[in-house]
């Protein structure tokens, strides 16, 4: 244990390791949620450098990617409320445009009606994944995107595992809906 | 367990719980099973789009940190160096303003030997003849030597 945590420090230290690691993931989950590649980019950006200038608080007692993640969680809710008040300001607030998006399709040789019945349900999930709570696009995307287990959400997002449990229930409810409608 | 999942139940089977009972009848019901399959098949066809547009936007930044601070050693070494090529043109100057004046010193010993050699009353190789004739060019003077060019001559008449 001592030694993960002495190792895990060490990780911490060296940040063009933990860049070049971690990077990809916080990224990821940060265009997810804000469906925005320049945002994501600087969140992304403040995240290590935050996490970097804060290396000495870090204990050991969660993974690295979990810390980075918790980090990156606050930095996009902070984002997300600078965004809203953006929005009244009538700027733009998806630059995302979900029809590309929903079209991504694996060519798997599947009949054209099934890809075409597979995007409907993507562009459903996506949408569906726009119109969560803040808190419950946070959880649904930790555990579909970034396959994080309860226990790692729970310490990514500060909350307990029951109150993980009831968001991602809920989310989960909403996309059901969602892709319900294209039955 | 004969009845079908609820909706609640197909959500709490995507979360990860589940009875043993809801796996079995997931396993034999083919309606569940396919609202199950139909559920993942979702999810997955998302996550692999946030994938695969995430993998074609990230850009990984070069190194955000300040390098490491150079050793000390490295900040002598480094000075030294400096020392050394600001050393050089001194030094050249210097040999050269010695060189120079080793040719000024070396012309004007020159320009002496010159001067002797021309203010030389007969030149160096007749000087022996000089010496031989015992002239006296002390007390008389250049009217003596005339007269004394014209005694041979008397005494020949």
């Amino acid at each position: 244990m001592i030694a993960a945590v002495e190792r895990s420090a060490s990780e911490i230290d060296d940040l063009d390791t933990l860049v070049r690691l971690y990077w990809p993931r916080v990224f990821r989950f940060a265009l997810a949620s804000l469906r925005d590649p320049d945002a994501a980019g600087s969140v992304a950006q403040d995240c290590f450098l935050r996490a970097y200038r804060s290396r000495e608080r870090f204990r050991g007692d969660c993974s690295i990617q979990s810390w980075l993640m918790r980090i990156a969680v606050n930095l996009i809710r902070d984002y997300a409320r600078s965004r809203r008040l953006q929005f009244w300001k009538r700027a733009p607030a998806f630059p995302v445009d979900l029809e590309t998006v929903g079209q991504w399709i694996p060519d798997g040789g599947a009949s054209p009606e099934s890809r075409a019945m597979a995007q409907e349900q993507l562009a459903a999930v996506w949408k569906a994944a726009g119109s969560l709570s803040e808190r419950q696009r946070t959880v649904f995307l930790l555990r579909f995107v970034e396959d994080m287990d309860l226990l790692e959400i729970a310490a990514a997002t500060g909350m307990q595992e029951g109150t993980v449990k009831v968001h991602l229930f809920r989310a989960l409810q909403a996309v059901r809906e969602r892709i319900g409608r294209w039955e | 367990m004969s009845q079908h999942l609820s909706s609640q139940q197909i959500s709490q089977w995507m979360i990860g719980e589940r009875t043993p009972q809801q796996e079995q009848h997931v396993g034999e019901c083919s309606q569940c099973g396919a609202e199950v399959a139909r559920m993942e098949a979702a999810l997955g066809l998302f996550r692999g789009s946030v994938r695969h547009w995430s993998d074609l936007q990230v850009r990984v930044p070069r190194p955000l940190a300040p390098g490491p601070r150079p050793h000390p050693v490295r900040w002598a070494l480094a000075a030294a160096a400096l020392l050394v090529l600001a050393a050089v043109p001194v030094y050249r100057s210097a040999q050269d303003r010695q060189r120079q004046a080793e040719i000024a010193r070396a012309d004007a010993l020159l320009l002496e030997q010159v001067d002797a050699e021309v203010s030389r009353a007969v030149p160096r190789p007749m000087e022996p003849l000089v010496k031989l004739v015992s002239w006296d060019f002390s007390s008389t003077g250049e009217r003596d030597e005339n007269r004394r060019d014209t005694s041979p001559k008397e005494e020949i008449r």
